[in-house]
């Protein structure tokens, strides 16, 4: 993988253009509109309307491949500070929160210890294998095959093989994470189980209809190109496979709304910006998106109410002698995603951001309608 | 990486019809025991395409497995026991996966597939 080096700001700032274009799409139209391109009217002769349409069409191809282009680098420069951000601050959480790099499940209301963490990470996974109607109990019905995608050092992997006796592969964008995730699936006695690649969720590398459980625990806000994400999950279900996202969403858009508010954009923005995250959707955009995909028996939560002590608990950690100091020494990226959490707190709390769990099964072969 | 997984892989860039099964340059093969879980080797029994297997397993130097096999050979001690070799004790530390279409090249290094795909590519 080609790691180009520049400085902080410089990416970010340019990451920053990146979320605002997607964020307000007509920011790119203006380029466009800023471009030579002049309407056609009927008092200017029939020939030269058709040199002009030529003309014009000519420069929109232009301009669509150069947006092309230009989406693609984006897309580039997201992966590469998905993936450095990760490097960096990957080893720093796993000292202070354990191997699962996703919210724990709690009681709503409750005060949780450091202690009780753990155990709310782990019911976090139980709860997602239920809520999925994945039967527990009938071991000739578990998945025999997994697939983590955005699989961070591999906690899931690692507890779903272990559970199911499971074969796991999961894939990250961090060659750091998945060097990780393979010590510790042979400190564990798991390396016969569980194995880890560097591959992009978009581009999964394996054939078609692969594994019986397909798993995205807090990966789908990292997708640039969401319909291409869960694509990519339906194509490497097998037939009667389960699909089980678990993702941060920004609360569904109201009948008569086209967007979220200016505010609600500006707060997403910022925490884009810091946690390397592309564009929001929302859990129906997800759902809608399933359904297209002709998957069936779709299920999802808002699970915001289950989550609430998490980001207050990770910043308590944050604040103590080992946080505040591990922080410092990860690096820029870890600092700016730290200085970041407040505004998770704030996105929950005023009812733009969602936690949300999205499952469905992809049907047997002989269960397509088309 | 072990062959479990690489016969998961495929190469999907643009364009490529059939990207399985990757063919393997090894560079560097280790060998790592671990003990035999008849129950996980049946189970993955029915998900490995074993032509592509075999091959696979001749690249990284075990020559011991047959060319056919089918799941009545489950039964022998013999058969599980270099399925199970093959499948989980042989892993490529260094190496590279070729795509059987384009002839592009993955790296393989410290045990870790980089199956990235360039920009031209998707």
């Amino acid at each position: 993988m080609v790691v180009t080096t520049s400085t902080p700001t410089r990416f970010s700032s340019s990451l920053l253009c990146y979320c605002y274009s997607r964020t307000f799409p007509h920011f790119q139209k203006n380029i466009c509109n800023n471009a030579d391109v002049t309407a056609t009217t009927s008092t200017v002769p029939f020939s030269s309307r058709r040199r002009r349409s030529r003309r014009l069409l000519l420069s929109m191809a232009v301009k669509t491949r150069e947006q092309d282009m230009v989406l693609e680098e984006e897309k580039k420069k997201l992966q590469i500070g998905i993936a450095e951000f990760y490097d960096e601050s990957s080893g720093i959480w796993e000292n202070i929160w354990g191997d699962h790099m996703h919210h724990g499940f709690y009681d709503p209301d409750s005060t949780v210890s450091v202690s009780d963490h753990r155990a709310a990470q782990i019911r976090m996974i139980e709860q997602s294998l239920n809520f999925a109607s994945l039967s527990q109990e009938d071991p000739t019905k578990w998945p025999k095959s997994v697939v983590d995608v955005g699989c961070g050092i591999g906690g899931s992997s690692r507890y779903l093989a272990k559970k199911f006796g499971a074969s796991c592969v999961g894939i990250t964008l961090s060659p750091v994470q998945a060097e990780r995730a393979n010590a510790l699936a042979a400190s564990q006695g798991l390396a016969d189980k569980v194995s880890f690649q560097v591959a992009d969720a978009l581009e999964q590398p394996f054939s078609d209809g692969q594994f019986d459980l397909v798993w995205s625990m807090e990966s789908g806000e990292h997708m640039p190109n969401k319909a291409k994400f869960v694509g990519e999950l339906a194509r490497v279900a097998a037939p009667g496979g389960t699909i089980i996202i678990v993702t941060w969403c920004h609360r569904d858009l109201g009948p008569d709304e086209k967007s979220l508010q200016p505010w609600e954009e500006n707060l997403l923005k910022k925490i884009c910006d810091s946690f390397y995250l592309p564009e929001w959707c929302s859990t129906a955009e997800y759902v809608k998106l399933l359904e297209t995909m002709s998957l069936q028996d779709i299920k999802s939560a808002d699970w915001s109410p289950f989550v609430a002590p998490f980001w207050p608990a990770v910043i308590r950690s944050a604040l103590t002698w080992k946080g505040f100091t591990s922080i410092l020494r990860s690096g820029l990226k870890t600092i700016k995603g730290a200085l970041a959490m407040p505004l998770m707190i704030e996105g929950f709390r005023k009812g733009v951001i969602k936690f949300a769990i999205i499952t469905c099964r992809k049907p047997e072969n002989d269960e397509k309608g088309e | 990486m072990r062959l479990l997984t690489h016969n998961m892989l495929s190469s999907n860039i643009r364009g490529v019809v059939n990207g399985f099964p990757l063919k393997i340059e090894a560079v560097k093969v280790v060998e790592k025991s671990v003990d035999m879980n008849t129950d996980f080797l049946k189970n993955m029994f029915e998900k490995i395409e074993w032509k592509a297997f075999v091959e696979a397993s001749v690249s990284m130097g075990y020559t011991e497995l047959p060319e056919e096999a089918d799941s009545s050979m489950l039964d022998s001690d013999e058969f599980l026991s270099r399925f199970h070799h093959a499948l989980l004790e042989l892993h490529l530390e260094e190496g590279v996966l070729v795509c059987p279409e384009t002839g592009r090249r993955f790296p393989v290094s410290k045990g870790i597939p980089n199956m990235l795909l360039h920009e031209d590519e998707v």
